[in-house]
């Protein structure tokens, strides 16, 4: 593939290209699997329907040599390696495959404690983008059904992984659909943009699946569960909605790795990773802090620096 | 249901001249648990607190509020009358009705209104209040004082003398500090290192006293009790356990000509050497910047006249951690000097003056070198640029102090009393010489103070001029005072042979970085502060750490020998008890919801937060969680706002209390 030939066209990938990856990720996931480097392979097995891929734990070589990357490979796996499957860690070793968005979720894992670096294998893919939500799965990904996410990647680059699947090295230049929407909602009147977000959190039915699927929503007990006191109302009532996904993007602020998980399990369509790029912007603003893609000591909010912006006083 | 009682105050006028304070405690009769409700014209008298008692048992309270002052001022007063009445001292809590109240408003019946709100959402804690038992720390009775001037020599004798052991850290090669350097002392003009050198001695020779020389704070961890110090023992070049104080390294040291600082860069000093004869330890240093074998490599004369062999040029830095339980910081000052600043200082020098580049224009403490039959002169006064004697001198007081165009508006405080001495040494050594004195007031507070200044101006011929110094020049070899005499309402030229400088007294340079280190606070002209002006005048706001001295502000020898004994006094009452009480507000953690992502641990300032494995009975770790140090926890409630799960909650402020209030709202 030759991206840079096709750059400010409509990107055309071809299934060749992920055919490479997943040849890449077998070779790998086999070769430690079997020297016994990790006990499992957090990857992506293909579906039961065509075309689609599911996340699975591999653990013998046989299972390893049937691990896919295609552009249905949507799911950020580190959520497997915290609450999902939390038991999967305390074996040994394991190997995950991750894309560079969810480079960025396993490095803020690490920053918070709650994975150690030698504790994973990471297979890096060089990943030139995924399908988005609710469009044709053709099996060549295009301008017409890439990811939001994908169309402004700055992370195809899986820095700081063990091995990287893959060699694309240039994106195309695509239109930056989701910045667009940012500026469009940040030129609103203030009252137009409360309504604006009124509306989307209204329609909320609180299925928790933004944080079931949130690599940085870990905790035992989240604090908007908790009845006494009770922080959030728990049912789907416009208030409450508005408290829990308020408290969603501030708990995310300075964390959030842009995978944008939660906005493609949202059944509802409300576009939370709008919510999560403006918080990440506020912090690129004021404390020069971007999520990477190497932990960090101590995140921004977390530390108190003598040059920190504190025209918040007033 | 609970059973609430609430005493509201009147502070005499203070809370009932706003607030119609019957109207507060009808109110706060009328909320649900409350069982008792009355208001009292003062709630902390004996008969105020014998009220509270007796309502508890009357009507069985099980939580009281006292809504009255800050509970900064009377929390501990109202929670012993409650444990006295058999309620446990933390269901007793105040609801500042003063200070963010009447204090604050003029509306009578907004401010009724607002402390009506303030009881009600008090009530609600106190509902939520759980019973809290003191903690208890281990006190480490060993005592630091930073500083081995007058006032650290002074808090480090009397601290020893109690039996305790101290530790004096002092910066430079011996202790002594600005009073060594003195010549006659107001005001009764006795010998300053008379008296000085004895308790220098008293100091090396102290069985309980560790004294490091030529050594500074590196580190300080810990609180009050349990402080862990790390001392940075600056390379001496000398090895102090084999010198015995010969002095012929000195006396052979090729190079001799380097300006001492003791003199005030007067005098002249080897390379290796001591600041001056009587200094403690008698041991000498080698100032490397400009000794020829460390900038050249040879040269080793020191090393090869020594007999016990005990100069080392290969010395390195070395540390030592010291526990202690509490420290005295006693860094004391240094002079304002009318030298150009640098861009941008809020301090600014004297231009009009020559920024310092006129030979014959001196500060005080120079003077005092002039002065001292230890000096340079051996005491004569003769001026630095050609030796003369000289016959006209011209004192200019508040130079740098109480200029708040030049960036000090403080008063130094000594300089009144120390340009009157002046005038008087001058008079008793020069006596055919003049002394005029520039100054805005004399300010003479003190026994005897004002008595000596009068004899400086009645007997001792000191012509005092009341007015400023606008501007001085070089002429030929005398120097051209132009002043103001504001009480004839002309203006007066002097040609001087010498002018003094009473300068501004400020805080030694790097006061704010210790004080960094220590986490204690301080003025914007990096004094340190007081706990309170007039109640904790030696205290710091930080338990544990006492001030003595001019690092406070400016102090005489007099005020500053209290203020050490003070502080000594202070550390013994520390020392008294084996364990100390701490208050129980403190964080813990709900270990069942805590996932150890320890956001918690990266914002504690007091590093109180700990990691702590939890395991199952076969000695797998289940999971990782935070731990709070009681001890070393400062009730901040950092981590608590952190906390993304709410997992950790300081005790006396939990959710529940802080939700109950704001829904009482």
């Amino acid at each position: 593939m030759n991206a840079k030939a096709n750059k400010n066209q409509v990107t055309s990938i071809e299934p060749a290209y992920y055919q490479a990856i997943t040849e890449a990720i077998r070779k790998e996931a086999v070769q430690i699997l079997k020297d016994e480097t990790v006990v499992g392979v957090v990857g992506y097995l293909p579906g039961r329907r065509k075309g689609t891929a599911s996340p699975a734990l591999v653990t013998t070589v046989e299972e390893a040599e049937k691990l896919i990357f295609s552009p249905a490979c949507v799911n950020n796996l580190s959520v497997y390696l915290t609450k999902a499957k939390k038991g999967v860690l305390k074996q040994g070793k394991v190997g995950i495959v991750a894309k560079g968005c969810d480079m960025r979720a396993l490095a803020g894992l690490m920053t918070e404690s709650q994975l150690q670096r030698e504790d994973l294998f990471i297979i890096g893919v060089v990943c030139p983008g995924v399908y988005g939500f609710g469009v044709e799965r053709t099996g060549t990904l295009t301008e017409a059904n890439i990811a939001r996410k994908c169309r402004e990647c700055t992370v195809h680059m899986p820095e700081g992984s063990d091995v990287a699947a893959g060699t694309h090295t240039e994106l195309a230049d695509l239109t930056p659909e989701e910045a667009e929407e940012m500026a469009r909602i940040e030129a609103m009147p203030q009252a137009e943009r409360w309504a604006f977000w009124k509306e989307h959190f209204s329609r909320c039915i609180r299925c928790m699946a933004c944080r079931q699927v949130c690599p940085f929503c870990y905790c035992e007990q989240c604090l908007c569960d908790k009845n006494r006191p009770q922080a959030v109302e728990s049912s789907p009532r416009p208030a409450g909605n508005m408290a829990w996904h308020l408290v969603r993007a501030m708990h995310l602020a300075g964390r959030c790795g842009g995978c944008a998980e939660c906005e493609r399990v949202c059944p509802m369509d409300i576009p939370l990773n709008l919510l999560n790029r403006r918080m990440a912007q506020e912090l690129k603003e004021l404390y020069d802090f971007e999520a990477g893609l190497t932990p960090v000591e101590k995140g921004p909010l977390n530390e108190y620096k003598e040059n920190d912006d504190q025209s918040f006083i007033k | 249901m609970s059973r609430i009682g609430v005493f509201v105050c009147h502070c005499g006028e203070n809370i009932s001249r706003t607030v119609d304070v019957e109207q507060v405690a009808k109110a706060a009769g009328e909320i649900p648990g409350v069982a008792y409700s009355c208001d009292y014209k003062y709630m902390c008298s004996d008969p105020g607190q014998t009220l509270l008692k007796k309502a508890v048992a009357e009507h069985k309270l099980d939580g009281v509020l006292v809504a009255a002052c800050s509970p900064r001022m009377h929390e501990k007063t109202f929670r012993k009358a409650a444990e006295a009445a058999g309620l446990n001292p933390y269901l007793c809590e105040m609801a500042n009705i003063r200070e963010h109240c009447s204090w604050v408003h003029e509306d009578r019946d907004m401010a009724t209104a607002k402390a009506k709100d303030i009881v009600k959402l008090m009530v609600e804690r106190v509902r939520k209040g759980k019973s809290l038992a003191p903690i208890t720390v281990p006190v480490t009775k060993r005592a630091l004082v930073i500083g081995g001037g007058i006032a650290g020599i002074q808090a480090a004798l009397d601290v020893a003398d109690a039996g305790h052991h101290v530790i004096m850290v002092e910066r430079d090669p011996s202790i002594g500090g600005h009073m060594a350097q003195l010549s006659e002392t107001f005001p009764t003009l006795d010998c300053s290192q008379c008296i000085m050198t004895p308790k220098m001695v008293d100091v090396a020779n102290h069985p309980n006293i560790t004294l490091y020389t030529y050594s500074e704070i590196e580190k300080v961890e810990g609180y009050i009790g349990n402080f862990q110090v790390t001392v940075k023992h600056k390379a001496r070049s000398v090895d102090e356990s084999k010198c015995t104080g010969c002095g012929v390294c000195m006396t052979k040291c090729p190079k001799k000509k380097i300006p001492n600082e003791f003199d005030q860069g007067h005098g002249m000093r080897p390379a290796i050497y001591v600041p001056f004869p009587q200094a403690v330890p008698n041991t000498p240093v080698i100032d490397r910047e400009n000794c020829t074998m460390f900038q050249s490599g040879k040269c080793g004369v020191c090393a090869k006249v020594c007999g016990p062999g005990a100069v080392d040029y290969e010395q390195k830095d070395t540390f030592t951690v010291e526990d202690v339980g509490a420290i005295v910081v006693a860094t004391g000052f240094k002079l304002y000097t009318i030298d150009r600043k640098p861009e941008g200082s809020p301090i600014q020098g004297y231009g009009e003056f020559g920024y310092g580049t006129i030979p014959d224009i001196i500060d005080g403490m120079t003077f005092e070198r002039l002065a001292s039959a230890s000096g340079p002169t051996g005491g004569k006064i003769l001026r630095p640029s050609d030796g003369k004697e000289p016959k006209q001198v011209v004192f200019i007081q508040c130079v740098g102090s109480r200029a708040r165009e030049k960036g000090i508006s403080y008063c130094s405080k000594v300089c009144c009393m120390y340009t009157a001495k002046h005038t008087m040494l001058y008079h008793h050594k020069v006596h055919d010489g003049q002394a005029y004195v520039f100054f805005m007031d004399a300010r003479t507070p003190g026994k005897g103070y004002d008595e000596f200044w009068r004899r400086a101006v009645e007997e001792e011929e000191a012509v005092y001029i009341r007015g400023m110094v606008s501007r001085m020049y070089q002429r030929g070899d005398k120097i051209v005072v132009m002043g103001s005499d504001i009480q004839v309402g002309t203006q007066v030229e002097i040609e001087a042979d010498l002018v003094v400088l009473a300068t501004a007294v400020q805080p030694q340079d790097g006061a704010d970085l210790l004080a960094q280190k220590l986490g204690i606070s301080y003025d914007k002209y990096n004094f340190y502060s007081e706990a309170h002006a007039k109640l904790k005048p030696v205290e710091c706001a930080t338990a544990g750490i006492y001030l003595a001295g001019a690092c406070q502000g400016p102090k005489d020898i007099p005020d500053t020998v209290s203020q050490a004994s003070a502080a000594a006094a202070k550390v013994m009452t520390l020392f008294a008890k084996d364990k100390l009480e701490r208050d129980p507000v403190v964080a813990k953690v709900n270990e069942k919801y805590c996932v150890g992502c320890f956001a918690c641990k990266k914002v504690c300032a007091y590093g109180a937060i700990e990691e702590k494995e939890i395991r199952d009975r076969q000695g797998n770790l289940v999971k990782k969680v935070a731990y709070v140090n009681p001890g070393v926890c400062g009730g901040c409630g950092t981590c608590q706002a952190t906390c993304p799960s709410k997992s950790i909650e300081l005790d006396g402020y939990t959710d529940e209390q802080i939700m109950a209030m704001i829904e009482a709202l």
